[in-house]
């Protein structure tokens, strides 16, 4: 499997920088890279000196809007082209979106494609904050308060000029809490700690699903304008697997986009000994995962919801009407 | 049915109008009947009989309609009081998050 990072962040966070930086390591050598940048002519591939075995794709337009379907076809170009050996066999592929892209559609790209993603895994996405500006974009621009939300990490640059405020701090934790913070310096950055596993680990071949959930919000933020929530349902009693069916059904009903993220281990009752993982954007939603055990001596359900203006009093409503019909139908039948 | 459901209904249809922006007031009504008022229209949610294949009947502008499920009843609510509203399914993506 190639492991995919979507690399995202606000105009002039330091996408560019990190992302050459990152391509002159020995980890990223068989790296393919996808630049996405927003104007008429692209100037970021220029700046970005590629070692020998990476490549370089240059889209122009917003991959969040006008060219969502030319990001399928270039990945599937780039697939071609490394099957048939006219470019390197790279193992990873890095997309960099545009400053003003939602990182929603192109996730939605990765995971309803079936070509794509029978051979492209999520490996997570990282959003650069400038430590800079980065509290006041985040106030002002919808765009990057969206960006952070859905990170698998976030990354602080410009650090060697303004050491991070502390409202910034506070303001990703609130927006993103399960996500590390990493800083860089200089652009630099450990490779290891941007790329090990946020989603996908290429070792274990596995999620890390400790890390990946993060230390759950146990209350809801609210914010600004923006209206971006994080809160996290903590259940101790196992869930039916129709419940957790219909309960998806409906978030992504009603929730539409403004179901930024919604990440999860589930206690089904079916399946004491193997918990499901699930993972959802907006309205799609991979299929289950089953791991092989649960991560740690913790069993309760844990479901992190990154969203916008959806209430979380309505969530634990649904959940629990949910519940308790598939209860009372369960209990019929078996009567 | 007992009354289980139905209390969490009334209180998920309360909290529903609320997350939609409808202005209106859901109560119960006598037995397990749960009204809603709220964007100029009534909605009257009941439990369906026994024996039928369907848990609920929503009636809107005294057209009766079944719901087999606490998610049919959520979306004919919303369909009745929210005109914008355009129903979005969920769509399962094609693999799996991870290999296992």
């Amino acid at each position: 499997m190639i492991e995919a990072l979507i690399l995202t962040g606000f105009l002039g966070s330091g996408k560019t920088t990190l992302l050459g930086r990152l391509l002159r390591r020995p980890e990223f050598s068989r790296t393919a890279v996808i630049i996405n940048e927003f104007g008429e002519i692209g100037l970021d591939h220029e700046l970005i000196e590629a070692s020998e075995d990476s490549l370089i794709e240059l889209q122009t337009g917003c991959l969040c809007c006008k060219i969502r379907n030319d990001l399928a076809t270039t990945i599937h170009d780039l697939l071609r082209r490394r099957d048939e050996g006219t470019v390197a066999p790279f193992t990873r592929l890095v997309i960099e979106t545009s400053g003003l892209a939602d990182p929603a559609p192109v996730l939605q790209t990765l995971m309803t494609d079936a070509a794509i993603a029978a051979r492209v895994v999520l490996g997570g996405i990282v959003t650069t904050v400038d430590a800079v500006n980065g509290a006041d974009t985040l106030d002002r621009e919808e765009i990057s308060a969206k960006q952070a939300a859905v990170a698998d990490r976030l990354l602080l640059t410009k650090t060697d000029l303004a050491s991070p405020p502390p409202a910034l701090m506070l303001r990703l934790k609130e927006l993103n809490a399960t996500a590390p913070v990493l800083i860089a310096r200089h652009g630099e950055i450990d490779a290891h700690d941007l790329c090990n596993g946020p989603l996908y680990d290429p070792l274990t071949r596995s999620v890390d699903v400790r890390s990946w959930l993060g230390s759950a919000p146990t209350h809801e933020h609210h914010h600004g304008h923006d209206g971006i929530d994080t809160f996290a349902l903590v259940r101790s009693e196992p869930l039916r697997a129709v419940t957790l069916t219909l309960f998806l059904e409906a978030i992504a009903e009603h929730c539409g986009a403004d179901l930024l993220r919604l990440k999860g281990i589930v206690n089904i009752l079916e399946s004491p000994e193997r918990p499901a993982v699930i993972h959802g954007v907006q309205h799609v939603f991979h299929p289950p995962t089953w791991l092989p055990g649960w991560p740690s001596g913790d069993r309760q359900s844990r479901l992190i919801f990154i969203v916008r203006g959806i209430p979380r009093r309505w969530v634990e409503a649904l959940l629990a009407t949910l519940d308790a019909e598939v209860a009372e139908v369960s209990a019929s039948m078996s009567s | 049915m007992t009354a289980a459901p139905s209390d969490l209904l009334c209180e998920l249809l309360a909290q529903s109008l609320s997350a939609w922006h409808v202005s209106g007031e859901v109560r119960r009504e006598s037995g397990s009947a749960i009204l809603i008022s709220g964007g100029g229209r009534q909605i009257l949610v009941e439990p369906a009989p026994p024996g039928l294949p369907f848990r609920w009947h929503v009636t809107v502008d005294d057209r009766k309609r079944p719901a087999i499920s606490v998610v049919a009843v959520l979306r004919q609510t919303r369909e009745a009081l929210d005109p914008g509203y355009a129903t979005q399914r969920v769509r399962v993506a094609a693999f799996p998050l991870v290999l296992t």
